[in-house]
């Protein structure tokens, strides 16, 4: 009798395993749409390349060309939009980034620590307020309050356009 | 012939006919005249007072629209500045970011209002001090949104102290230029409600005061219309009165000599002054004279109330003129003959008959000759002549007695065929007269459906001349025809 409540464990656990990998495989399997870095309209910057993205993420950077202060949003860990940002952005685990942030900040490393909003909206009218913000976006959640700009000279619409994540009804 | 004067009974018209003709029209138709005219001033007031009350309501709804809604507008505007301001701040109370995009939506909202509010009033500022308030506004709020949006975003990036002092520089000025603004667009807003407060009262002034008068101008038509109405009566009245006293005076002057003399022959006769044969002859002739005298003045009274409002009764037969001029002049003959007048007759040959009463044409004529009689003054000649005048399609006959006394002076032309009426010369002249004779002539005419006209020239003499119509079915002059009654 105690062994089949074990085996009974081990499918059970089997099941668990193999039901991450074929979401995985799923994940793998959907279409992905851009993920766009938007900037206030006062901001003359039309171009950040993915080195330059990355050190601005990193808070590396503390000004824009125009004088004003560049002010990192991001939305709370865990949308596939921030995992995006880490993953191929800073090229960094969450856990990996927050250390940074909070070490970088000690030591002054880190000039600009981000600001982190709950919505897709939030982050597009914290955008349009702040002169030196700048944020990704999906582009469906773009409007002409803020203004995208090429990442390695390409446009999210573009097919070369290097940020990707994963289309929000497949999730 | 400068004092030559020619009238018409039918141009002078009847029975007090001469003074009769407006008065008389005013006293039938003046009641339902002045109905129509207070009728017509009535709708001039309530014309008016609907007038004035439609403008009251217009310029009440201006006020409303411009001063009311305008102050509400202005707090409005005065609550949306002060929110935009209020949410901007409510910002730097909070470390959570979440929270501050909220209140800056909040204050952003509530700028837009504002930016749609001060558009608004721009749009419709008519008056130079409202446009350039308007400007001076808009300009100002735009400054402090530029300041704003900087404190906004100094804020959201976590630059609290510098937030604060670029509002304490910045902000806090500029949203007071608002503040001003706004407190002077809400005193210009009061001052215009007040204009128009002042407006409406002195409308309402206006109005009471083009109500009384217009009332006070009716009353006064109306009571002026009444006295006109009123005076015109009484003269008229009056006029009758005086009249009818000098018809009775004349009457009564008329019946005394007879009745003295009368009186005097029969005491003498009854007192046995009176003896013999002859005398007794003598003093009969006398009574029977007098006794005519007064008959044929009681005649033409009776005649003159017998002829008046169309009560006479006539017996209408084809008469020619010849006859009836023979029956006038035999009728006055003895008088003609007393008188010591020479008669001259001139009687058209061939005349045609006319329809008409006897005893009133000739009663017509006797009354003409009469007349003649006894204001020929010392040209004792009357002369009478009869024709046939007029056009194809209107013939008639005239018979004109024509004397060479004194004459009438133009002015009293128009009167000497009204009842009663005696001329000044006649009563100062003591010439004997009760006043009905010519009006009597021209009534008996009329009711034969004549007239009679008057030409006359002081110190000449006049011409009365009775116009008859040409029957044209009453066959040739002699023939018989027959007799018709009837009653006018």
């Amino acid at each position: 009798m105690i062994r089949y409540p074990a085996i009974m464990v081990m499918i059970l656990a089997a099941a668990a395993l193999v039901e991450p990998l074929a979401q995985s495989r799923v994940q793998a399997a959907r279409p992905k749409e851009s993920l766009a870095i938007i900037v206030n309209r006062e901001n003359p910057l039309e171009n950040l390349s993915m080195a330059e993205l990355r050190n601005v993420f990193l808070g590396g950077r503390s000004h824009w060309p125009n004088g004003r202060r560049i002010t990192l949003v991001m939305m709370e860990p865990g949308q596939p939009e921030r995992e995006t940002l880490v993953r191929d952005v800073c090229r960094m685990s969450e856990s990996d980034l927050r250390r940074r942030y909070l070490q970088g900040l000690l030591t002054g490393e880190v000039l600009v620590s981000p600001k982190t909003l709950a919505s897709p909206v939030g982050v597009r009218k914290f955008v349009f307020n702040v002169p030196g913000g700048i944020g990704y976006l999906r582009p469906e959640d773009v409007d002409d309050t803020v203004k995208v700009i090429r990442i390695d000279g390409h446009l999210p619409s573009e097919a070369e356009y290097p940020l990707k994540v994963e289309e929000r009804s497949e999730r | 012939m400068s004092e030559r004067g020619q009238l018409t009974t039918h141009e002078r018209a009847a029975s007090f006919a001469p003074r009769a003709g407006k008065p008389a029209f005013l006293a039938r138709y003046g009641s339902v005249l002045f109905l129509l005219l207070l009728i017509g001033l009535e709708a001039g007031v309530v014309r008016f007072v609907i007038r004035d009350v439609r403008s009251a309501n217009n310029e009440v709804q201006r006020m409303y629209a411009s001063s009311v809604l305008g102050l509400h507008r202005i707090g409005s505007l005065q609550y949306d500045a002060q929110e935009t301001r209020r949410s901007t701040l409510y910002a730097l109370t909070t470390n959570d970011s979440n929270l501050q995009v909220v209140y800056a939506d909040q204050s952003r909202g509530a700028d837009a209002r504002v930016t749609a509010g001060i558009a608004a009033y721009l749009q419709q500022a008519t008056l130079p001090q409202e446009i350039e308030l308007a400007h001076r506004l808009d300009q100002d709020w735009k400054a402090y949104l530029a300041a704003r949006n900087e404190v906004l975003g100094l804020i959201l990036e976590g630059s609290i102290k510098e937030a604060v002092s670029y509002d304490l520089a910045r902000g806090v000025p500029l949203f007071d230029r608002v503040r001003v603004d706004l407190e002077e667009t809400e005193r210009l807003y009061d001052e215009q409600a007040s204009q128009r407060l002042a407006n409406v009262a002195a409308l309402a002034n206006k109005t009471i005061i083009r109500l009384v008068t217009v009332l006070a101008v009716t009353i006064l038509v109306a009571g002026v219309f009444v006295w006109v109405l009123q005076k015109d009566k009484m003269a008229s009245t009056m006029q009758m009165a005086r009249m009818q006293m000098d018809f009775a005076a004349s009457v009564s002057h008329e019946l005394r000599t007879p009745l003295a003399v009368l009186l005097s022959a029969v005491d003498n006769i009854a007192d046995g002054v009176v003896s013999g044969k002859e005398q007794l002859a003598k003093y009969g002739a006398v009574i029977r004279n007098q006794s005519r005298q007064i008959n044929g003045l009681v005649n033409q009274v009776i005649l003159f109330v017998s002829t008046q409002g169309g009560k006479g009764r006539y017996t209408l037969e084809p008469l020619t003129i010849a006859e009836v001029i023979e029956v006038a002049v035999t009728s006055t003959a003895e008088l003609i003959r007393k008188a010591g007048f020479t008669l001259e007759q001139d009687i058209r040959p061939g005349l045609p008959r006319i329809l008409g009463d006897i005893s009133a044409l000739s009663q017509c004529l006797q009354n003409l000759i009469t007349n003649a009689l006894k204001y020929s003054d010392q040209g004792r000649w009357i002369g009478i002549r009869a024709s046939e005048e007029g056009s194809k399609d209107h013939r008639e006959i005239r018979i004109s007695v024509q004397d060479r006394g004194k004459g009438i002076d133009r002015a009293e032309l128009h009167r000497i065929f009204e009842p009663f009426y005696r001329s000044k010369e006649a009563v100062a002249g003591q010439i004997h007269g009760t006043g009905l004779g010519l009006h009597i002539a021209r009534t008996l005419a009329e009711a034969m459906g004549g007239r009679v006209s008057v030409t006359s020239e002081v110190g000449v003499g006049s011409t009365f001349t009775l116009h008859l119509p040409v029957m044209e079915d009453l066959g040739e002059p002699g023939e018989a025809v027959g007799r018709t009654v009837a009653q006018t």
